[in-house]
């Protein structure tokens, strides 16, 4: 439901060991992330972003602190464990697009569900190729796409499982303004038209000034909170923010 | 889109190295079901061959058993000769079910009644033998019918220029009944050739054995042209109960006789399997070398692809994949691998089984007659189980490393 908390973490603390000395990746982190809002996480580089997405995400596992996500404890997880929380409730997107170049787009698309031990649904998934505007692009592999359509595909492939928490890690960063800009529209369209929750770190200022609200971290800590314009509602949208390519 | 498709596109991403690797099992493999169907075949041909002498005992020259074994089944020069009386003292052994006294000799080709065909040789086989005991210890052998072979039938026991020729030599020689037949002989103790004139009363049907290659002709007759009038090459004899218990009785009561010797053809058998023995185990050897090598190439390969997906496998276990999925993925890609090579290596085998034969035949030139190859359906699955579980195997480490990955850190490698 919108508005519910779906993440919510509290004095997360992430130490890493280099040599004899103890990185503080993240140190004392409260933070809470709710269905159907947009998120944006900043800050500089070694802020503590990735850290606070990898665990965010059940990626990895906080050193103290505590993590809850769909309502069950995170903190102190086997790696299957986390598996388990992660299967079905989020979905990812990264910088790298990590597509296997053997499949397909649609494949590509539908990979999680294989591991999932599901069927792809030949409707479901031509509704998530439409809805990343790829549906003419199937059967095409990911050599013959471009950035923005790699990430499109990456983006469809979090989204067949339809997560509840989309976690997205720099996913502009390697595309150029005008693609970034429509990649950003497209999360912010599956926010609106299907009430996930988008958890995104980005560098750029003017797309996170788009998200509902953004922290900001600095060596590990929240320095600021910020509450941006809200999400229109879903009536309010138009059709498609994407033409199909 | 099952597991076992997405390994076997993961494969198609590197078809090269994919290639390669399955080259170096299905090498492996070729070699291994190869000598495996040596082994068989071996030992087959020679029961055969053996199977196909008619008898059982045989008494000899005193000398190597071995030369005697292949003397029997291929012919050859340097042969021993007993007395013919031996004949006549162990024909009256009660254990005795039939016996034949055979003479052995060679000659040599002649000029214009010679076939070029190359694998005719320079000499022919020449058998003086007692038809009617003979023909009783094989009674499998047949005359050829048809337009030039009708009428065919053994030589009257007296005769002195009749000879029935086996399949073979009646081909080399385009011989058919009633033709002449030279042969150019050497008696004992002479220097010079004498020529001989025969007449054939029958080609016999082939009849896989070294028979085919020979020419029959009475055994008084073969002893006078050769010179070795009261001499023998082999008795050959058949026991009414053949073991080991009778065999040893019946070797007891006639290894007294001077220069002689009683050989039992299972002796023959065992003492010719083991001929090779050494040689097969040393190509044993370079098949299990050739097994581990392609291990290795496989495990090398499969590691190769992992470390080259660590973004991917990282991502895979983001979007749910568990450590038994990827250990599952990568193991079958590794059994995939595998299983491509073995088929590819059985099929190689069973293709090149001819080669392999005649390449065998010529190292190992022991006169047996069937295909010292035998590649049974059996061996060609055993190959295939066996490639799929050295494949198991080899994939255990590469996809225990792509399993124990962690997320964070493989999504992070290529950053």
């Amino acid at each position: 439901m919108r508005g519910d908390i779906l993440i919510s973490g509290r004095g997360l603390c992430r130490y890493y060991r280099r040599g004899s000395e103890t990185v503080r990746a993240l140190d004392g982190v409260d933070i809470d992330v709710r269905g159907g809002e947009a998120l944006g996480i900043l800050g500089p580089s070694g802020s503590g972003k990735t850290t606070l997405i990898n665990l965010l995400s059940a990626l990895d596992a906080p050193t103290a602190g505590t993590l809850t996500i769909d309502g069950r404890r995170v903190d102190g997880l086997s790696e299957n464990a986390l598996v388990d929380i992660r299967r079905g409730t989020l979905g990812y997107v990264f910088q790298q697009f990590h597509l296997v170049p053997t499949l397909n787009v649609a494949e590509n698309v539908a990979l999680p569900l294989l591991f999932l031990g599901r069927k792809p649904d030949p409707a479901e998934l031509a509704r998530v190729l439409r809805s990343i505007g790829l549906a003419g692009r199937a059967g095409h592999l990911p050599r013959e796409l471009s950035g923005g359509q790699m990430q499109r595909v990456a983006i469809g492939r979090a989204l067949i499982i339809r997560p509840r928490v989309l976690i997205a890690d720099e996913p502009t960063g390697n595309l150029d303004r005008e693609t970034g800009d429509a990649i950003f529209e497209l999360f912010l369209k599956a926010v609106r038209e299907e009430g996930v929750a988008l958890v995104l770190t980005t560098h750029n200022h003017l797309l996170a000034a788009r998200c509902d609200r953004t922290v900001t971290l600095e060596d590990g800590r929240v320095k600021q909170e910020t509450h941006g314009r809200p999400s229109p509602a879903p009536d309010a949208l138009a059709p498609s923010a994407f033409k199909p390519t | 889109m099952t597991f076992g498709a997405f390994a076997w596109k993961n494969l198609t991403r590197r078809p090269v190295r994919t290639l390669l690797t399955a080259g170096g099992v299905a090498l492996a493999v070729a070699v291994a079901v190869s000598l495996g169907g040596f082994n068989l075949g071996y030992r087959r041909a020679i029961a055969g061959s053996i199977e196909q002498l008619g008898f059982q005992v045989m008494v000899m020259a005193k000398g190597c058993p071995y030369e005697a074994a292949t003397m029997m089944l291929k012919g050859g020069t340097g042969l021993l000769y007993l007395p013919e009386d031996a004949h006549a003292k162990i024909k009256t052994d009660p254990d005795i079910e039939a016996i034949t006294p055979i003479f052995i000799g060679i000659a040599e080709k002649q000029g214009a009644s010679i076939s070029d065909a190359p694998s005719s040789g320079a000499f022919t086989i020449l058998s003086g033998v007692d038809a009617a005991s003979f023909a009783a210890m094989k009674p499998w052998l047949k005359f050829k019918a048809g337009q030039g072979y009708d009428g065919g039938r053994w030589f009257t026991p007296g005769s002195t220029d009749e000879v029935v020729m086996g399949f073979e030599a009646a081909e080399y020689e385009q011989r058919k009944v009633g033709d002449v037949f030279y042969a150019s002989v050497t008696p004992s103790g002479k220097t010079d050739p004498v020529m001989h004139t025969f007449k054939v009363t029958g080609v016999l049907e082939r009849s896989g054995s070294q028979d085919d290659g020979t020419v029959f002709l009475p055994l008084k007759t073969a002893q006078k042209v050769f010179g070795r009038e009261g001499q023998l090459t082999i008795i050959g004899i058949k026991l009414r109960e053949f073991n080991g218990i009778r065999m040893r009785e019946f070797e007891g009561r006639w290894m007294g006789i001077p220069e002689v010797q009683v050989v039992s053809l299972e002796q023959v058998k065992g003492a010719l399997v083991s001929l090779v023995g050494t040689a097969q185990t040393m190509v044993a050897a370079v098949a299990v070398i050739a097994i581990i090598v392609a291990v290795i190439g496989v495990i090398n390969a499969i590691l190769m692809s992992v470390y080259e997906r660590i973004g991917e496998i990282g991502i895979m276990k983001a979007v749910g994949a568990d450590r038994g999925q990827i250990f599952r993925l990568i193991w079958t890609e590794t059994l995939l691998v595998c299983l491509a090579g073995a088929a590819a290596g059985c099929l190689l085998a069973v293709i090149a089984a001819g080669a392999t034969d005649a390449a065998l035949r010529h190292l190992l030139n022991i006169g047996v007659t069937r295909s010292l190859v035998r590649i049974t359906p059996e061996l060609l699955g055993g190959a295939v189980l066996g490639s799929a579980v050295l494949g198991l195997l080899a994939g255990v480490w590469p996809a225990r490393r792509a399993a124990a990955l962690h997320p964070v850190e493989a999504i992070r490698s290529n950053e």
